[in-house]
């Protein structure tokens, strides 16, 4: 009987299976950057029919994000403003706003022709999925959470992944992401600009107790003398936060006081 | 270590409920089917098969492996577009349903309910609940809103030649053709037309020959036009009809009480019901607010609380005699007998001498026992005079509804059960007078304006229409026979596309609105009248023409319906035209109450009249014609959520049959199987069709019902589809079509058998005690008696380690259910008020996107309905006695609907590999579609057989359709379009999309679904709650009774209660305290948190010496149930 196989071919089990492990590795790693909604989604930017800034009318000009997508504050669905919306500043017969731009063609041109204008949709929802957007607007949950600074773009691109990690991290820890309902649409709030001693008031109006509030304030910690006035809890917030408000604070008060508690099971999105 | 779960050995000293023959002789075919999810003949292959599958499959995924790199590389993310509106419309959000009260017109008056629309879509009805007739919706209303979405509509105006008569087409070259009977596309202008030259006739000849068909309608607006129409062409002539009319009801009340008032049962203060075969709770003309008050006194709470009791004599089971509390099978030729027999024992009792003599002669036809049954009824009738109520079924001629309102009378029940109310007199004339019309040649132009089919159900008008001359015009919302001998079809809208108007039973105006423009340009019956009436242009191109900015010209049926308002309330008021709008109804608009004294002097002329038939033999059978639970007259043909609708006594879906007694199936006809065929023959008419067995039916009688075997519609009840289904046309049977028990019929077997697609073994249950009944002495005795029957008398302690997610959160048990601060949804069925009527299944359909599968798919135990009604029939066990044929000649029936039961210790979700399904926080077994993979260990788990698989994608493949795939389909003659693979057609059903929720998932192939509460409304409303609370904590919860699901919703029995039990003020938990209260499977430890209240019969003691042939008497049946 000859060899059949020659020498070399004994190191060649051992040769495949680690060029194979680096393979496989290479492939896992490859497939968890390029195949999640981090990489495929983010960053996504089409081009519009109408060269629409957001830069512009919410960052420069001021515009409430309310006054287009009108529908947020009540509706599952958040509305692409109709013709009419754009015409009340652009109009020949209202606001007069650049009415003969060239860039405005396509929005008189609906008009007239009453056919809607095709935007394409940047975020979309798969549909297996249910989202609502009036149930976040209201419990907390700000319009630049998962679309970004959009008050800086020119032209709207995917900023955050919406993977359903995504989702969960911040139904799971809420806390992270809550701000008080008057800083909804506020796109360039910060905690650290809030009053700490207007933020305690307003929730104690709304009838939050000073000891409910310190509790959140402390955790687990025991404390010889509760606060009895809001002065007593800001000083105990400073003691726990620093001197400036931060998320954190904002977050796990708003969370306690609105009893908010997202939807963790499949129910909540799925039906 | 595994543990084998054992069913407790069956208590052998009783009686026992099952589901079908099969079940009760406990066949080795039954047998087999038992505890598995499907049929095993047909869900595994055979050695040799599955070898070659995989081999297939290997090569299969080999090529598409290869094939992939190649598609991967033409990966695009798919571009979406958003459209908004060009312009606000007016009370649009996007996102958000929006809600309409309307009504839909029956024969015998609207059913007022409630359209939900999604950006403009109308995609779900439920009952209006404002209305004070409202509630819930029956089947057929809750069906309808299908037949707004049939892809298969009338899509334009076609022009057919008339006999002799030589029409052309022009072809594209510009020579013409000659158009052949098929017709031509013709323009609604030219429709418009053709009308202005008829409309010169008619004024200059008073209208002579235009003639003017419609149904029977509470319209008042309809019927005011068809007066101005004879008003303005005094020879116009109108008739009217129904296929299956209460007009012998009608006739005998104008005979016996005068015109213009109608009798109108009021159930509420019924004590005492005798029905002579009238299915008020089914197919008799039946309202929902007389189902509710009905069944509302059939439900005791407390000890000693009084009930109704029913009385039925039928020869078939209905949902009647299903709830009834004594029931009797008798051939229908005997029913008119049995009527006088009961007149007769009346008169006697309540001192009508005159009824009794009328009555006397006739009655001597009736068989000695009925006789005895009926004279102990007639004496528990009599006992409670001016609360008790005697109805017959509407399809009996005019002398027996005589003699009914005679007894009726005799028993004081006029002014108290039967309410003399004010009627409109119609200007109509009968069917009869048009066909002598058609027959006389007297007519020019006919107009149709059915939603019925006359040529289909009117016996012989076929050969009238097309012999008679006249110009033939029908306004048809689907393609039927009218339409092929038509000379003009014009496209009907549906009633949520126009506007109209109805009166509800009671008299109630109540407005029709549209909900969506004419999805393909149809006219409704007001707009083609105010045509004729040269009021109105058909043509839409000539309706909307206004200038820009400028209001719209007012639609002239819009104003028609505006004067009917102002008529009905009195004058103008815009406030009360808005709040009508808003509401539906005018209210306080009930018809005025009218005084009837019942002449029954004319009851014995009438009756004398009568030709009574002999009792059925062997050799001269009678075929009992009836509406069919379905498809009613055949006018929801096309409708397949109707179709596929299992009927509720026979579980027959997408064909009829007829239905015959076991003891007639076996020893007369000598057949084996359901679905053998017999040929019947009456006279010297003959129909082939299959038999099936029905315990509880009259022997030597067979009942086929209506509205199958049509010819000439459409895909989905057609009969020439790639499996065969659309049943029978017994209509080949009648020579009349007030033929409606045809005596003298001879049956034969033909040695062959016909595939049914029926449901009764499908998800079988392996059970005890599912279904918990008794009497209302039992129940007086001990009002728990149900919570400890079966096994639940002695249920083992549960010893096992883990027990699961259980109950309330407390010390003792952390892992529970936090009742604090979430919901936690229930559900409890009441048995007792449950008639089977499977409106829940359809309203479910509606409202979770559930698909049609077809029969062929039925065939193999895979309807994906999520609620399963299932029908339960009562007899001894075989430990005593060996089981007879004589225990299914009166049998007693229950109903039970059954779907997933949300345990909070839920079998299926311990063996989900992928946890695609897991509880929630609020105690439902959610579904993640998504995430199934279709292992179907969960379906294999489920103890009630609630899951359902799709096998296929039905959404989008449409599996009623024919396909053939080149040689393939030549080999092996296979032309189902869900078996031709990748060369199916596969694509959204672009119209029935439409009625989609957009808030439910469509499923796709290869996942399991099932009943979650309607969890998209739950979520709903709590998202609601939470946009309204917004920073106010102490405002979350949904308040209690805000939620319903659709079954509930669309319950006319009222007897589906859901709410949050861990609100104290909610319905439910009054329910669940209720001491009927018991659960399904009890003893498996699973704790459903849908629950069952027990069903009570009120059993009149005197009737146990008569009641021979039931062998376990009613309400008995459950006591030892095993």
């Amino acid at each position: 009987m000859g060899n059949f196989f020659p020498r070399w071919t004994n190191w060649l089990p051992l040769k495949l299976a680690v060029c194979g492990s680096f393979v496989a590795v290479g492939v896992v790693v490859g497939m968890t950057y390029y195949f999640t909604p981090k990489y495929t989604r983010v960053g996504y930017e089409p081009t519009q029919p109408v060269p629409f800034s957001h830069k512009k009318h919410v960052g420069e000009v001021g515009l409430d994000c309310r006054y287009c997508h009108s529908y947020v504050e009540v509706s599952s669905h958040s509305n692409v403003p109709t013709n009419q919306t754009c015409l009340n500043c652009h109009g020949t017969d209202k606001g007069q706003i650049k009415k003969d731009s060239e860039q405005l063609a396509a929005v008189r041109d609906a008009d007239k022709t009453d056919r809607p204008i095709e935007w394409i949709k940047v975020h979309k929802t798969p549909d297996y999925a249910y989202f609502n957007h009036s149930v976040h607007v209201n419990r907390g949950v700000s319009c630049q959470n998962c679309h970004g600074q959009i008050n800086e773009m020119t032209v709207v691109k995917h900023a955050e992944p919406h993977s359903m990690g995504w989702c969960l991290d911040c139904h799971r820890a809420p806390e992270n992401k809550l701000r008080p309902l008057d800083q909804i649409t506020n796109l360039t709030y910060k905690p650290e600009d809030l009053n700490r001693e207007a933020f305690y008031a307003s929730l104690k109006a709304k009838g939050a107790s000073i000891e409910g509030m310190a509790k959140v304030i402390l955790g687990d910690k025991p404390l010889e003398k509760p606060p009895t006035d809001v002065q007593g809890l800001v000083k105990l917030a400073e003691g726990s936060f620093g001197k400036t408000v931060t998320q954190k604070e904002v977050g796990c008060q708003l969370k306690s006081q609105w009893r908010v508690a997202p939807p963790e099971d499949c129910a909540g999105c799925h039906r | 270590m595994k543990r084998i779960w054992h069913h407790p050995e069956p208590i052998k000293t009783g009686r026992r409920y099952w589901r079908s023959l099969d079940e009760r002789e406990n066949t080795p075919d039954f047998q087999a089917r038992l505890g598995r999810e499907f049929d095993p003949s047909i869900s595994e292959m055979s050695e040799k098969d599955r070898d070659n599958s995989r081999r297939d499959f290997m090569k299969l995924m080999g090529g598409t492996a290869a094939l992939s790199g190649l598609a991967m590389v033409s990966c695009r993310r798919p571009v979406q577009k958003v459209l908004p509106f060009t312009k606000h419309v007016e009370w649009i959000i996007p996102g958000k349903p929006l809600l309409y009260a309307t009504s839909m017109p029956r024969p015998w008056g609207a059913s007022p309910m409630v359209v939900t629309t999604h950006e403009g879509r109308p995609t779900h009805l439920q009952g209006n609940s404002l209305h004070p007739l409202g509630g819930g919706i029956d089947i057929f209303a809750q069906a309808s809103i299908l037949d707004l979405y049939n892809p298969d509509r009338v899509k334009g105006v076609t022009r057919r030649p008339k006999l002799g008569e030589s029409l052309e087409r022009e072809l594209e070259d510009g020579k013409t053709k000659k158009v052949g009977n098929a017709g031509k596309e013709a323009s609604w202008d030219q429709f418009q037309k053709e009308l202005r030259i008829w409309g010169e006739g008619w004024i200059g000849n008073a209208g002579a020959g235009l003639a003017v068909l419609v149904n029977e309608s509470s319209s008042p607006t309809q019927a005011r036009l068809l007066a101005d129409l004879v008003k303005k062409f005094p020879k116009a002539k109108c008739y009217s009809y129904e296929p299956v009319s209460a007009r012998n009801f009608a006739a005998a009340t104008k005979a016996l009480v005068g015109d213009g008032t109608r009798l109108l049962p009021q159930f509420a203060k019924a004590e005492r019901v005798f029905s002579l075969d009238c299915d008020f709770l089914g197919n008799d003309w039946q309202t929902e607010a007389g189902v509710r008050d009905f069944m509302k006194r059939r439900a005791p709470e407390k000890k000693g609380e009084a009930m109704n009791r029913l009385y039925v004599l039928e020869n078939r089971y209905t949902l009647t005699g299903g709830v009834s509390d004594h029931r009797k099978p008798l051939a229908a030729s005997l029913i008119p007998a049995a009527t006088a027999a009961l007149a007769e024992e009346i008169g006697k009792l309540a001192g009508d001498s005159a009824l009794s003599q009328a009555a006397t002669a006739l009655a001597a036809g009736v068989p000695a026992d009925i006789r005895a049954w009926i004279a102990i009824a007639a004496k528990d009738l009599a006992a409670n005079k001016g609360k008790s109520l005697v109805l017959a079924g509407s399809t009996y001629g005019e002398a027996v509804q005589a003699l009914v309102l005679g007894i009726n009378n005799a028993l004081g029940s006029v002014g108290s059960t039967l309410e003399p109310i004010k009627a409109d007199i119609s200007v109509c004339r009968s069917i009869e007078e048009l066909q002598a019309d058609l027959k006389a040649k007297s007519l020019k132009q006919l107009f149709i304006l059915a939603d019925s089919d006359p040529a289909y159900d009117v016996i012989g008008l076929k050969g009238l229409l097309q012999q008679s001359g006249a110009t033939v015009t029908t306004l048809a919302q689907r393609s039927n026979l009218t339409t092929k001998f038509a000379h003009w079809t014009i496209p009907a809208a549906h009633y949520l596309e126009a506007w109209g108007d109805a009166r509800t039973s009671d008299g109630s105006y109540a407005i029709v609105q549209p909900m969506i423009q004419p999805l393909f340009g149809g006219a409704s019956v007001i707009d083609v009248l105010l045509a004729i009436l040269s009021e109105k242009n058909l043509d839409p191109a000539k309706q909307g023409a206004s200038e820009p900015g400028t209001p719209p010209p007012s639609d002239p049926s819009y104003e028609a319906v505006k004067e009917s308002f102002k008529l009905a309330a009195g004058g103008w008021d815009e406030e009360k035209w808005n709040v009508t709008l808003r509401d539906g109804f005018l209210a306080k608009s009930a018809a005025p109450k009218a005084s009837a004294t019942v002449n029954s002097g004319v009851i014995a002329a009438l009756v004398s009249k009568i030709k009574p038939l002999a009792a059925p033999a062997a050799d001269s059978m009678e075929v009992v014609v009836t509406a069919d639970s379905t498809l009613w007259d055949g006018r929801y043909a096309e409708n397949s959520w109707l179709q596929e609708a299992p009927d509720p006594i026979t579980k027959l879906t997408w064909d009829n049959a007829a239905w015959v007694s076991p003891r007639t199936f076996r020893e007369t006809l000598k057949l084996a199987k359901d679905g053998d065929m017999i040929e019947v023959t009456v006279g010297d008419k003959t129909l082939s069709l299959p038999a099936m067995q029905c315990p509880g039916h009259a022997h030597n009688s067979i009942t086929i019902p209506l509205g199958y075997g049509q010819t000439s519609v459409n895909i989905v009840g057609a009969s020439n589809g790639p499996v065969k289904s659309g049943g029978f046309d017994v209509n080949a049977l009648r020579t009349s079509s007030n033929d409606f028990v045809l005596a003298g019929a001879k049956v034969k077997a033909l040695g062959k058998n016909y595939e049914l697609g029926i449901t009764q073994d499908n998800y079988t249950m392996e059970a005890r005690a599912q279904v918990r009944e008794g009497t209302q002495e039992r129940f007086n005795e001990n009002v728990e008696f149900a919570k400890t029957e079966g096994m639940d008398s002695h249920i083992p302690p549960n010893l096992a380690l883990y027990k699961g997610r259980v109950d309330r959160k407390t010390e003792e048990n952390p892992e529970g259910f936090d009742y604090e601060n979430n919901h936690q949804w229930g559900m409890v069925i009441d048995l007792s008020k449950c008639i089977g009527c499977s409106a829940c299944i359809v309203a479910c359909q509606s409202e979770n996107n559930i698909p049609i599968v077809g029969k062929d798919q039925v065939v193999r135990g895979r309807v994906m309905q999520w609620i399963r009604m299932d029908r339960y029939f009562a007899t001894p066990d075989d430990v005593d006695r060996d089981p007879t044929l004589a225990e299914l000649d009166n049998p007693e029936m229950i109903h039970q609907p059954v779907a997933c039961q949300q345990c909070e210790s839920a079998p299926c979700e311990t063996v989900c590999p992928v946890n695609a399904t897991v509880h929630t926080e609020e105690g439902l077994n959610s579904m993640a579609y998504n995430r199934c993979i279709g292992t179907r260990y969960c379906a294999n788990n489920c103890p009630f057989g609630a899951r359902r698989f799709n096998y296929f994608d039905y959404n989008k493949r449409n599996p009623l359709v024919e396909k053939r795939v080149p040689i393939f389909s030549a080999i092996t003659g296979e032309k189902r379009n869900l078996y031709a693979g990748p060369f199916g057609e596969k694509k959204p059903q672009e119209v029935n999309q439409l009625q989609k929720n957009p808030n439910v998932t469509v499923r796709m192939r290869g996942v399991i679904e099932k009943c979650t509460y309607c969890v998209q409304r739950l979520e709903a409303a709590k998202i609601n709650q939470r946009r309204v609370a917004r920073d106010d904590a102490s405002k979350l919860r949904v308040a209690p009774d805000a939620v319903k699901t659709a079954c509930q919703d669309s319950c006319p029995a009222e007897a589906i209660m859901f709410g949050d039990l861990a609100n104290e003020k909610s319905t439910i938990n009054k329910w669940k305290e209720s001491p009927r209260n018991y659960q399904v499977l009890k003893y498996l430890g699973i704790r459903p948190r849908t629950s069952y209240l027990a069903r009570i019969r009120n059993v009149n003691p005197d009737m146990a010496s008569v009641e021979t042939d039931r062998v376990v008497k009613t309400g008995e049946a459950s006591i030892h149930n095993i």
